[in-house]
């Protein structure tokens, strides 16, 4: 892009702020209906570098910058913040890890799904490697013999030959796994996931029960599983650290208040921003809260331990600060206080010893090797902060080559990043919607009565042009589903202007769709897909008995987003729900999307009709083999 | 306004008895306003007294010399400076025989407009920050039981066609048998107020002040802390978030990580509360030596030994500082409240209490409310879950409280006070008095896996229910 077509791009974008905002200014007018603003703005998206993770040379002479929205490593001196190059890798890169040597660093490109490596010596890419789907972490045993590659989609931890890429085997991770560690002394790999495990038993009341997490412990020499440390009602685990003599890990992860009516967020109503740790030093893994009475640790995302084990540094991605906890206070409390201690909005007074304000949405974080500096990405600010470990603030800031106008959809995704609108900064829509996707989760809505209209929490991508919103249909377009209904029912401390709701509507208009895993490169559908397009599409059943178009799964899926955008009964009321009128869920990559129907009660997509259509309203299914359902449930997931 | 001219040379006697020479006009570069009074009982409208029973008025220290902000009342007090720095709110009577009543002087004309007019005295306006630029206020009303809060409009003109801002133009948000005193208007958006301690604390009593929240649509009302103080009062928020004010006579504050009151190190000094802070991080306090002498404004850099004196008067006290400069406006709360003449509670687990958690689960919850008489009625008794869950519909914008009884129905534990819910309110409650500080385990209440209706306790017959209701809002 030339400089005079970005100059262009920034007016334009410049330009449109102030027309959305006229258009939005007239929406609110009473008496006039509120709609959506039109644009599709998703090219904006392409000027920022948006830091997400940080890395220093084994050295420490360099600093390494994960850029996931200019898909590049930046490289800068680490003592001049100069810049030395920037490299080019592939699709919206998540993670990336140097190997033991520093001379190779790997970088995992989620969105098209390849490695790339780059020699660090000649600072560029010598080699781009096909991996799992959604490769989001990366990390290379000690003796090069390994490289593991957590892929978030199939929820799975691929083990590569270090030297090949060539992909030996899968171990099974947690849901969404994308975090990997290795420990100090290099004989175990560490793996997180974001979304919470599928029960593994139907009981009718999955979608009541407490979310389960785990932290995937693997063998690095003999890439095996060795265990999984359950973490109990947590779900969001992130960034996984330990302290340079390997006896104190710690993890940061979200502890969600799903299952309890959300009335109010005041006591911690909706989350608990939490932090496990694990290890020698503290024998059976405890959970403790980052929260305080008055002000939350929101998204806790990045951690880092000081090389002299005296502070943990958390950055909260939706606070907007990095915590800072002082270990042997935290060592004493855990030690002198009976648990459990997430209920306690009181406990962290007892260790957090800082908050550090740094910019918007900070996410990765690297200490320098001697521990006197802390830098910071702050992936919506294209800035990292330099934060003096001895004074505890922020001394400098490094200032990314790039636009330096706000765009529009740069201003919305900073909105739905952040935590400042809600009661005492607690939740963000990202809280809830991880990385601009979903949770995993269902929740007890206050409006609909506390116990009723529990709803599943749905992905967000391809949400324009599929209103009305909310499963019941009750919201008619996107700026009443963002505005008063999340100010009212979520926030419940703050109303947007209209000029923050419209950058926010925007930005969740244009959230880009990921690629689709499941079709073949071309687009051709497999034999299997092919078969349950047709059954997706028939107009009778097995028998020859016509299908009733208001019956058929292409009447409601139907449009390129698999709406018909209407509300009807297929016979999923459950009696906790208000009414039986239910919106045609959107398709667009509904294999991800785990729990299924308005309730989340279904596991599966098989469980669907296996289970929750025993009278054919949803769709006539009950005549179908497995084998049919399997292939119509392979047509799904290319949708 | 036209001020007859006794008032004028009123005013100018009393410049001429202001002891200017003790102001520091350098210390703080913003002008103050302060209200001076010969007798101040900063207590006494939580038992239904008069603050200032012989009178106030509001001086404007500017350049280091104070002199009447406002001239033509016969009384004056309780400054709240708008957020853009440009109005003031305030407490004033027209005549010393008048009730207090809401007032509003644009402070680059000083022309006073009266905001309010009531039969009952109306004090300590605040500014609440509203969807339009005009925004409310809220301010506490005497009424039969005592003062209660109200919030109103600010702008005397109706809602322009762009308003969306359609709500009453006054709405009562407190509902207690005792009084409650506006101190501050949170970040947050929450109103902090006095009231005495048990909440709703009859005011012909002594009762034990304490500070309380409530959103500016009367939901949600709590202790600040369940810590409880001797005497609380005179809150006010820094910058910072921590809410410093008087405890007896000295200065103390609520910070986010405590569950309990923290100390101040502040010089020794008898507190008026109600602190003001400067941009760079000062107070201005009002402080005296000791009892028998007069609240004088102070200047205090914490972490400092020493108090400079700004502004002293003989037989009068000063008090009540504010600056006047703009300042960040508060969240605005968007109500949430149902269309309902009653409201719904769940207790998560009502064997958890700060007072210690019970070994069992009570058997039922008894809820009461107040008759006109103010005598406790029973409204009905539910069995408590296994879980110690409970689920109950309630009467809204009246004063409540439950106890837990055990299997022959005696008193297990009881509410020490009474507080409310607003109509259309659905509150959850981690357990019996648990303090702010315990947050919810993440489950499903044992109830609502029976059953998603809440037990009737409003104490309305079908017959009572046919009858048209009184609106939640005036």
């Amino acid at each position: 892009m030339t400089g005079r077509n970005k100059i262009g791009m920034h007016a334009a974008a410049v330009g449109f702020a102030l027309l959305a905002a006229v258009f939005f200014a007239i929406a609110l007018m009473p008496g006039r209906p509120v709609r959506a603003v039109e644009r599709d703005t998703a090219s904006d998206l392409l000027d920022y570098a948006s830091p997400l993770e940080l890395l220093f040379s084994p050295d420490g002479k360099r600093l390494y910058v994960l850029c996931q929205q200019s898909n590049e490593i930046r490289v800068f001196d680490a003592a001049t913040y100069a810049v030395i190059n920037n490299i080019a890798v592939g699709r919206t890169p998540r993670g990336f890890a140097l190997s033991p040597s520093g001379d190779r660093l790997f970088v995992a490109n989620s969105w098209d799904d390849t490695l790339s490596v780059i020699d660090t010596a000649k600072l560029s890419v010598i080699a781009t490697w096909p991996v799992g789907a959604e490769p989001s972490g990366v990390v290379e045993d000690r003796v090069a013999k390994h490289l593991f590659v957590a892929n978030r989609i199939s929820n799975d931890i691929a083990v590569l030959d270090a030297l090949t890429g060539e992909e030996q085997k899968r171990l099974l991770g947690g849901r969404g796994a994308s975090y990997l560690t290795l420990s100090p002394d290099g004989a175990r790999i560490y793996a997180t996931h974001i979304y919470p495990n599928p029960s593994p038993l139907r009981t009718g009341l999955e979608n009541r029960t407490v979310p389960e997490s785990e932290i995937t412990v693997i063998d690095a020499a003999r890439a095996v599983v060795l265990d999984r440390i359950p973490l109990h009602s947590v779900a969001g685990v992130f960034h996984l650290a330990f302290s340079n003599d390997g006896r104190l890990g710690v993890v940061a992860e979200y502890h969600p208040k799903n299952l309890v009516p959300l009335a109010h967020l005041e006591h911690g109503g909706a989350f608990a921003h939490t932090l496990t740790l694990f290890g020698a030093d503290i024998g059976k893994p405890i959970e403790v809260p980052l929260d305080e009475l008055e002000r939350y640790a929101a998204q806790p995302f990045g951690v880092a331990i000081a090389p002299d084990k005296s502070r943990i540094y958390v950055t909260c991605g939706g606070s907007e600060m990095v915590t800072v906890i002082d270990v042997p206070r935290l060592m004493r409390f855990i030690h002198t206080h009976a648990g459990p201690y997430v209920q306690d909005l009181s406990a962290s007074s007892n260790y957090v010893v800082a908050h550090i304000p740094v910019g918007r949405n900070p996410r990765g974080l690297a200490l320098t090797r001697d521990g006197r500096k802390l830098l910071v990405a702050n992936r919506l600010d294209d800035t990292i902060s330099v934060i003096d470990s001895r004074t505890l603030r922020v001394a400098s800031t490094i200032t990314m080559a790039g636009p330096k106008t706000v765009s529009v959809l740069r201003r919305g995704e900073q909105t739905f990043y952040t935590a400042r609108q809600s009661f005492q900064g607690q939740i963000g829509c990202a809280t809830c919607h991880i990385d601009s996707t979903f949770d995993g989760l269902t929740w007890d809505l206050e409006p609909d009565g506390f116990g009723r209209d529990v709803v599943d929490n749905k992905l967000l991508e391809g949400v324009k042009d599929t209103e009305p919103y909310k499963w019941n249909g009750g919201n008619p377009n996107l700026p009443t589903e963002c505005g008063p209904r999340t100010e009212k029912y979520f926030w419940r401390s703050q109303n947007y202007s209209d000029l923050t709701l419209t950058d926010l509507v925007v930005y969740v208009r244009s959230m880009p769709t990921r690629p689709n895993r499941f079709r073949l490169p071309g687009g051709e559908l497999t034999p299997a897909q092919e078969r349950g397009l047709a059954l997706f599409s028939r107009t009778v059943d097995k028998f020859g008995k016509p299908i009733a178009e208001s019956n058929r799964c292409s009447f409601c899926h139907s449009g390129p987003k698999g709406t018909n955008q209407k509300l009807s009964d297929v016979g999923t009321r459950k009696a906790t729900d208000n009414a039986g009128l239910l919106k045609a869920a959107p398709l667009t990559n509904i294999a991800l999307t785990a729990p299924f129907l308005h309730d989340g009660s279904a596991r599966t997509l098989e469980e669907i009709w296996t289970v929750y259509n025993p009278d054919d309203k949803h769709g006539r299914t009950n005549d179908l083999t497995k084998d049919e359902l399997n292939d119509l449930i392979e047509y799904l997931r290319t949708r | 306004m036209r001020f007859p001219a006794r008032m004028l040379a009123a005013a100018a006697l009393f410049l001429a008895s202001l002891p200017v020479g003790g102001l520091s006009s350098s210390a703080v570069k913003a002008d103050i306003i302060v209200t001076a009074a010969p007798v101040y009982e900063p207590l006494a409208a939580l038992t239904g007294g008069e603050r200032f029973p012989k009178g106030a008025q509001l001086l404007l220290v500017h350049d280091g010399k104070a002199e009447p902000l406002v001239t033509g009342l016969a009384a004056s007090a309780d400054a709240n400076v708008s957020f853009d720095g440009k109005t003031v709110l305030f407490a004033g009577k027209q005549a010393a025989t008048d009730p207090w009543q809401i007032w509003e002087l644009t402070l680059a004309t000083h022309a006073v407009r009266k905001v309010l007019a009531t039969e009952t005295d109306a004090i300590r306006p605040l500014y609440l920050p509203g969807l339009l630029p005009e925004g409310r206020l809220v301010y506490a009303r005497r009424g039969p039981q005592g003062f209660q809060l109200e919030t109103a409009r600010a702008s005397e003109a109706p809602p322009s066609y762009a308003s969306v801002d359609t709500t009453p133009a006054i709405i009562q948000i407190t509902f207690l048998p005792g009084s409650a005193i506006p101190a501050d208007v949170l970040a947050d958006g929450r109103i902090l107020f006095e009231a005495g301690f048990p909440l709703g604390s009859n005011s012909e009593g002594h009762p034990t002040a304490e500070l309380f929240l409530v959103y500016s649509d009367g939901s949600g009302v709590e202790s600040y802390r369940c810590d409880h103080g001797s005497a609380r009062w005179g809150g006010k928020q820094l910058t910072s978030g921590d809410v410093v004010f008087t405890h007896g006579a000295t200065l103390v504050r609520f910070t986010s990580p405590l569950a309990h009151e923290a100390p101040i190190a502040a010089p020794h000094a008898d507190f008026a509360g109600a602190i003001a802070e400067t941009a760079s991080g000062e107070w201005l306090v009002s402080a005296r030596a000791n009892a028998s002498a007069r609240f004088a404004l102070k200047f205090w850099k914490p972490g400092t030994p020493g108090l400079i004196s700004l502004l002293a008067e003989p037989g009068k006290d000063i008090v009540e500082p504010v600056l006047v400069t703009p300042r960040h406006r508060p969240n605005r709360h968007p109500s949430g409240l149902h269309d309902w003449s009653y409201a719904n509670l769940m207790a998560l687990d009502a064997r958890l209490s700060r007072a210690g958690d019970l070994k069992s689960t009570p058997a039922s919850v008894q809820l009461e409310t107040q008759d006109a008489q103010g005598h406790a009625v029973v409204t009905g008794t539910t069995p408590v879950d296994p879980d110690g869950s409970f689920f109950v519909k309630v009467p809204g914008d009246k004063p409540i409280r439950f106890a837990l009884l055990d299997e022959k129905g005696a008193v297990v534990r009881q509410e020490q006070g009474w507080f409310y819910i607003r109509r259309g309110e659905q509150r959850i409650c981690t357990g019996c008095h648990t303090g702010p500080e315990r947050a919810s385990e993440n489950r499903v209440p044992a109830v609502l896996m029976r059953t998603t209706t809440p037990v009737d306790l409003t104490g309305v017959t079908p017959a009572d229910a046919a009858q048209p209701k009184a609106p939640g809002g005036k």
